[in-house]
């Protein structure tokens, strides 16, 4: 279990310590998070899970170089979102395909169902890196100091992908909706 | 609420709600658990890091320099002896081609002398 990491254990100490018990916890946890963030940048929920599970097999091998649960976190996020642009960048460009996505189980209006579906379509064919600014923000509610930290990227060009895309989507919903006003 | 008297920022709750975190697929975690085994249980390579620590060990250190000593100076030996050897192939070469010519010499001028010879003879004959 990532609590039973403590940040200053040596790695000889951490061996003994991380079972499959707590992989399997760490997976239960982690799995949402890891899966989401290449579904929305993948559109693919076969290749989403192809990915996360690549991820977390990478994380089963690093495990014991890991110090805690925030440590954890951020080396999820982190090479999730690098996996993500290196298995765009090694596949053709495939159909966008948001249909078999769950919906969210609140009730919300049937505007924003559809509202949302469009967006998930837009912020699918944003360009790499600013998608994946997207993403960390409006899934992980990330600042984005920390969306900075985890793609290694400075602050400004952050803040400016943010700026463009939020634009951009603002304009293809406005355009594709036509009356709502967002 | 009308959509047409939503507030701008209406986007970034659309947006939080689109891109919320989902469920991963049924028995992702136990597919996921078998591949985990399954690679722990093939032979693990040796780990880069136990090489790391046998080569910063003082004695392999020491062991290091000495055969890289050994090595720098057996290349110049080497490098001496083949240079020796074709200086001594390239000297071979050269007498080869001083004998050869000076064989062509002889054999010209024993040459001219034989005529000179059958010569002489043949005007003794006439003489007489």
């Amino acid at each position: 279990m990532a609590e039973r990491i403590p940040a200053e254990q040596s790695p000889e100490t951490l061996r003994t310590d991380v079972s499959e018990t707590d992989f399997a916890e760490i997976v239960r946890r982690h799995q949402s998070m890891v899966f989401s963030i290449a579904h929305h940048f993948l559109a693919d929920r076969s290749a989403a899970e192809e990915l996360a599970q690549d991820v977390f097999l990478q994380l089963h091998a690093n495990l014991l170089t890991l110090k805690s649960e925030d440590h954890t976190k951020f080396w999820l996020r982190k090479v999730t979102a690098h996996r993500c642009i290196d298995y765009k960048r090694r596949r053709k460009p495939t159909q966008l395909s948001f249909d078999d996505t769950p919906e969210p189980v609140a009730a919300v209006k049937s505007t924003d169902l559809f509202l949302a579906r469009r967006l998930r379509e837009l912020v699918a064919s944003l360009p790499e890196k600013p998608r994946l600014v997207v993403i960390l923000r409006y899934q992980e509610d990330m600042s984005a100091e920390d969306i900075a930290n985890i793609l290694a990227m400075p602050l400004a060009t952050v803040k400016s992908h943010l700026q463009r895309s939020l634009a951009m989507l603002r304009e293809k919903v406005t355009r594709t909706i036509g009356e709502v006003t967002i | 609420m009308t959509p047409m008297n939503e507030p701008n920022d209406r986007l970034d709750d659309i947006l939080k709600n689109a891109l919320r975190r989902q469920e991963a697929p049924d028995g992702f975690a136990e597919r996921l658990m078998a591949r985990a085994a399954q690679q722990h249980s093939t032979p693990e390579p040796i780990h880069r890091d136990s090489w790391l620590r046998f080569l910063t060990q003082p004695l392999v250190r020491w062991a290091a320099l000495a055969a890289v000593a050994a090595s720098m100076v057996l290349g110049v030996h080497v490098y001496q002896v083949r240079r020796e050897r074709a200086e001594g192939e390239a000297a071979k070469e050269r007498l080869m081609i001083a004998l050869h010519i000076a064989g062509a010499k002889l054999q010209l001028a024993r040459s001219k002398v034989n005529e000179i010879r059958t010569d002489q003879s043949t005007n003794h004959q006439v003489k007489e």
